[in-house]
């Protein structure tokens, strides 16, 4: 990995989900240090994105280890087979330090783009209306919806929403941001607009995870790549290896069949 | 037609007015507050609450609103006389006028109507937008009091304008519990004067003109958020 000496900011150790009889992860683990750029690639129902919604468990584990900067997430098994939190209140606290972007983008509908992006730091944080709204306003011109900022979501195009969304999340002044295919609800010419600023992300050092099908900007802005197959991790390494020279046979066909 | 006996019934019709806003603005804010819980549990659970809520809604809104009125203030008030000393107690007042029966028959009836509109706009607000919440590390009552609910109110607004007209339009059912609001007013007008018309189309306009304003204040409110459709 690209930063051995960094500290880790997410480990997630043997994680298994079942959604009843039917098991969609089956062991899979992930180390991203600060800095890292971890890609998860793999075909719909590989896993990919269930694996990143357990990470701040949206989506609860059935058996693994989640430590989120040096925290493991306090989980206790239920009588349903999953682990469910021990301490809502160590949830909440670590949910602020990953900043999640999603697919739908999901963006508060009856606020404004401002009012989505300072919503959690004042009444989550706790921080000053005045200092969310600076930095809001910072966030919001780097992603470059300054313009935008009293307007209401749904009078936005697909990427100006996603674009917001990533502003809402950054203004957590989150460890670890989480990207859950964030271009694949999006008309292909606004694709790159977002994908731009992700890439800016990344190139500021940001620690990302990130699940797509973007499979060459996979290539460019990643640190490490995990290719996943059937709830397994089928091949992982730098993306050069997993791109370039992938051991599985399985890896190669899929990277080859999406170039 | 024959309008001599309005100079004489203007403050009698004033108070009525009264009474029946009073009515109206009670029973819509006590039923639309009961209504949130109501609606919430039969989403949330947990399930003995979802059932009552369940029991209640479908109560209410299946049997007459006149009904559940004389329930109440000939079921449930003759109740209260045999209670010894209640007479002498600061209850009574309150206990022997039609007037409170009616507030509360009016709220409960408006709380088992909107709590199943609530159900329904719980249900209506996307998910995702939920999700976002929760994964930005606030606490349920947080997703619930600044996402869930904010959003499924504005999801109610353009509905409940409709609501509240009909809720007005049930308001002169008070008059048969003694209440004296407009349609009060105009029976005593009419046992005066042996006029039957003229009150009772002086009153239908007055309740067309509330359901005006009430309409023109909704459709302010809904500009306020505006909404792609």
């Amino acid at each position: 990995m690209a930063n051995e000496n960094s500290q880790t900011a997410v480990v997630v150790e043997d994680l298994h989900k079942s959604f009843g009889q039917l098991e969609v992860l089956k062991g899979v683990s992930l180390t991203a240090r600060e800095g890292d750029v971890v890609s998860m690639i793999g075909a719909s129902g590989s896993g990919k994105s269930t694996f990143l919604r357990c990470i701040n468990l949206l989506e609860l584990p059935t058996r693994g280890r989640i430590t989120v900067t040096g925290e493991e997430l306090l989980l206790t098994p239920g009588k349903d087979g999953d682990l469910h939190p021990s301490d809502r209140r160590q949830v909440e606290r670590v949910r602020t330090k990953l900043g999640m972007v999603f697919q739908s983008f999901n963006l508060w509908q009856h606020m404004t783009v401002m009012q989505n992006v300072i919503e959690a730091p004042v009444h989550v944080l706790g921080l000053s209306k005045k200092e969310a709204i600076e930095r809001g306003e910072a966030l919001l011109n780097k992603v470059g919806l300054y313009e935008k900022r009293e307007q209401y979501p749904a009078f936005l195009s697909g990427g100006q929403q996603q674009r917001a969304a990533i502003a809402r999340a950054l203004c957590m002044n989150p460890k670890v941001m989480l990207f859950d295919e964030p271009t694949s609800a999006l008309d292909p010419e606004l694709v790159g607009e977002v994908l731009k600023v992700i890439r800016d992300l990344a190139n500021e050092g940001r620690t990302m995870i990130l699940v797509t099908h973007e499979m060459k900007f996979a290539r460019d802005v990643s640190s490490h790549v995990i290719y996943l197959h059937q709830g397994k991790v089928e091949e992982e390494g730098p993306p050069k290896q997993v791109f370039g020279a992938p051991i599985s046979e399985r890896c190669k066909q899929f990277v080859s069949s999406i170039h | 037609m024959n309008w001599e006996w309005l100079p004489h019934y203007i403050p009698l019709l004033i108070h009525g007015l009264y009474l029946t806003l009073v009515l109206l603005v009670s029973s819509v804010v006590i039923g639309g507050i009961m209504a949130v819980p109501i609606g919430l549990v039969q989403v949330t659970g947990p399930w003995p609450l979802k059932v009552l809520a369940k029991a209640f809604c479908t109560f209410i809104r299946g049997t007459p609103l006149l009904i559940q009125l004389w329930l109440l203030y000939y079921g449930v008030g003759s109740l209260f006389p045999g209670i010894p000393g209640i007479r002498d107690s600061f209850l009574w007042p309150i206990l022997r006028e039609g007037f409170y029966y009616a507030v509360l028959a009016f709220s409960l009836s408006f709380a088992g109507y909107e709590g199943e509109v609530m159900r329904g706009a719980f249900l209506g607000v996307p998910r995702g937008e939920l999700e976002a919440a929760r994964a930005i590390g606030m606490s349920p009552w947080k997703v619930l009091t600044r996402v869930w609910l904010p959003r499924a109110v504005r999801l109610v607004l353009p509905t409940l304008a409709g609501e509240i007209v009909g809720q007005l339009k049930s308001t002169p059912l008070a008059f048969t519990v003694t209440v004296m609001d407009l349609m009060g007013a105009r029976a005593k007008i009419s046992s005066d004067t042996y006029i039957m018309y003229e009150p009772l189309i002086l009153i239908a306009v007055i309740y067309m003109i509330l359901t005006f304003f009430i309409t023109r204040a909704f459709n302010y409110l809904e500009r306020l958020v505006p909404q792609r459709r």
